[in-house]
């Protein structure tokens, strides 16, 4: 029972820390991200790559993180010059190409094979049994670090000025600052937290392959951020265990409910997140913990 | 502010909610208490791309764990079932297997599709020391499997792309081409045809990897057809092969197709009708068609199921069997070491042949070997858990199945 409470935990955290990227990115800046997955993907696999090379793992989940957030510099000087709607179009892409190059370069990544045998966060330090205790403790730490920060970031000038772009680009510019500088910083820097999620998410389950960076999770973050409340981090974590609980609930449905079969139950988890979703933005637009828009009326 | 028109109705919502939640806390069925059943988990891919497979899958493995039980048990030993949806996604079978290890405390777990969910699941299932019996294709799975617990159904993409080049071969094609869904199985089947043709000193016409999930696939089957070849070697599932297929009979270029047998079977007849599929080559492992075993399996799918029971379906029927006569030989008290160490044994030569469930317990309680061959092939598993099926080389004809020869199963050179 533990050993599934943890490694439901690791899957709530996880998404946790991708979903604080994109808080930061859309909820704080207002940048409309459909591609975060291909961060995601693209530290899961620099980490992997590395450390299957004998790279430490602290050192490659250090270069997943700097890659995904270098990889979103020249996303950021193409497009944050054009309206929202242009970002979400292109970001979509470009995680869409993240994961065809994946599929095939073969030489580097086994394409559609994947990677087996990824070392594991303190194999060999820890009693095999302890090591998705330590990796929960361990995605513990980093989430509250992350948060730490981004809860810093947005306290400090740069948070304020973000939050003025997200609110009123035009009176951004009008003040003389110059939004594409601030807005390229804060998709780097969700980037780089999602490459990180990526790569402790190779380190946990030790095989990746390009099937798992598909656009379904990018909407799944998505998903929790409105569910929570966007521009609030406690609505973050909210709607993220809301989500991974519709996930996984619906497991136990079929223990209560025998007559129900697999077939059927599959279709009712994606039911009950749409009837959630429907439901949130009926009753309660900004979310369960968002706050109402701040934009001047 | 606008009125919100839904206030009567959530609270509607609220109550039935509150309903549902209270349902939810009654307690679950129990099963045969205090008698000792065998826990088996059953992880398929009931929905995602393993959709059309896994929900059949898991009706072949219920059907063998009631045969089973319906004989009383192995070793007096009744299967108690725990299934569980992979959505054909490594992280979420990471999930249902932890599942089925910490909650439903399993045993073995049976029907695992995917390479992927297989690579994924071998960690976590070598750690907790449990069985696992796949239809995963991927050469991989047999260096993964280090502690000698994953038995493999179906065979390795090698041995097949091997087995589509020697059909090729000797049915006299000149030029053939290469077509494949973009997966671990079917790139590595492609690859494997490729260099079983070529160690020939044949050439390949054209080798194209498509994108799946496409309404069409017109651009990738007009690169292979311009190449002008005699024969295509496609790896494809049922739903882009009927696709393929549809816009391959519009375009009206003659040529011949070898496909693996779970896609081009009666199924693909219904959807796409006898024209279009006239003179398909299917390639399969039901080379026990004719078995005893596969035709009392099929015939009580059907009644279940009103289809045929497709490769993935007779191998997961196999795998339920294959572990009960395990358990069966190794006896009640055995631990899963035990039985998994008597799983070579019930299905090697050298054994009184069974065919059922009952029948192998039967030779055992003589105190004989026995040796099941299975609904989906003999069953004889090589040093890493692997098959080597005999295949059965498939035309068909007037919309239905005619076999043709059978030719051994063999690792490339």
């Amino acid at each position: 029972m533990e050993g599934y409470l943890i490694a439901i935990s690791i899957s709530v955290l996880i998404y946790l820390l991708m979903a604080s990227g994109l808080a930061l990115q859309y909820g704080f800046t207002g940048l409309v991200n459909f591609g975060h997955v291909g961060f995601f993907a693209i530290g899961s696999y620099t980490s992997a790559l590395l450390a299957l090379k004998g790279v430490p793992i602290p050192v490659s989940l250090a270069a997943a993180t700097a890659l995904a957030a270098l990889a979103a510099y020249p996303l950021g000087m193409i497009s944050l010059r054009l309206g929202g709607d242009y970002l979400a179009i292109v970001t979509l892409g470009f995680s869409e190409a993240v994961r065809m190059t994946l599929q095939t370069e073969e030489w580097l990544t086994r394409g559609m094979h994947g990677l087996p045998g990824i070392p594991r966060l303190f194999a060999g330090w820890v009693d095999p049994r302890m090591i998705d205790f330590c990796i929960f403790l361990l995605l513990l730490a980093v989430c509250a670090v992350v948060f730490l920060l981004i809860h810093h970031i947005i306290r400090s000038p740069f948070g304020r000025v973000i939050e003025a772009i997200r609110d009123n680009e035009v009176a951004v510019r009008a003040l003389g600052k110059n939004p594409a500088q601030f807005k390229t910083r804060s998709l780097m820097i969700g980037a780089g937290i999602a490459g990180l999620a990526g790569g402790l998410q190779a380190h946990y389950l030790t095989f990746i392959s390009p099937e798992q960076y598909v656009p379904l999770i990018t909407f799944y973050i998505w998903i929790a951020l409105v569910l929570g409340g966007v521009g609030s981090l406690r609505g973050v974590v909210i709607g993220t265990v809301l989500l991974v609980g519709f996930l996984e609930g619906s497991r136990f449905l079929r223990d209560v409910f025998t007559g129900v079969s697999e077939v059927q139950l599959a279709s009712v988890r994606i039911w009950i997140i749409g009837m959630a979703l429907i439901c949130v933005v009926l009753y309660r637009p900004q979310g369960l913990f968002g706050k109402s828009s701040r934009r001047s009326n | 502010m606008m009125k919100q028109p839904y206030n009567l109705s959530r609270r509607a919502f609220l109550v039935s909610g509150t309903a549902a939640a209270g349902l939810g806390a009654l307690p679950g069925q129990s099963f045969a208490q205090g008698e000792r059943v065998f826990r088996l988990g059953a992880l398929n891919s009931i929905t995602g791309i393993g959709g059309p497979y896994g929900p059949y899958m898991l009706e072949a493995i219920k059907l063998a764990v009631a045969e089973v039980n319906a004989a009383g048990g192995a070793a007096g030993r009744k299967f108690q079932l725990f299934a569980e949806d992979d959505q054909t996604k490594p992280e979420a079978a990471v999930l249902a297997v932890k599942k089925l290890v910490e909650i439903n405390k399993v045993e073995a777990v049976v029907g695992i599709w995917a390479s992927s969910v297989g690579l994924a699941t071998m960690p976590i299932t070598n750690d907790a020391n449990l069985i696992t019996m796949n239809t995963c294709g991927a050469p991989e799975m047999l260096t993964e499997n280090k502690k000698g617990l994953a038995w493999m159904f179906q065979a390795s993409n090698a041995i097949f792309g091997n087995a589509f080049a020697e059909v090729a071969r000797r049915r006299g094609f000149k030029r053939p081409a290469v077509m494949a869904f973009n997966n671990s199985t079917f790139v590595g089947q492609a690859n494997y045809f490729k260099s079983a043709w070529e160690a020939n000193g044949g050439k390949v016409s054209a080798f194209v990897i498509y994108e799946p999930n496409q309404s069409s696939y017109r651009t990738e089957l007009a690169r292979v057809l311009a190449s002008k070849p005699d024969v295509i070697s496609l790896s494809a599932y049922r739903p882009d092969a009927t696709i393929i297929l549809k816009e391959w009979y519009q375009s009206g270029q003659d040529c011949k197709f070898i496909m693996p047998g779970w896609t081009a079977n009666e199924d693909l007849v219904k959807a796409l009708g006898k024209e279009a599929t006239e003179g398909l080559i299917s390639i399969s492992n039901v080379a026990a068609e004719q078995h005893p075993a596969f035709k009392r399996f099929a015939a009580e799918f059907k009644t279940i199921t009103k289809r045929e029971p497709d490769i993935f379906a007779a191998q997961c029927y196999d795998m339920v069997i294959t572990l009960a006569l395990a358990l069966e030989a190794a006896g009640a008290q055995a631990d899963v070491a035990a039985i998994n160490g008597q799983i070579r044994t019930v299905t090697g030569t050298g054994g009184t042949k069974a065919n059922s469930f009952v029948e192998g317990r039967d030779i055992l309680r003589k105190g004989q070997k026995v040796d099941y061959d299975g609904a989906s092939s003999r069953l004889e598993f090589g040093k890493h858990g692997e098959t080597v099926p005999d295949f059965g080389v498939f035309d068909i004809q007037d919309g239905r199945l005619v076999l043709k020869e059978t030719i051994p199963g063999q690792l490339p050179a």
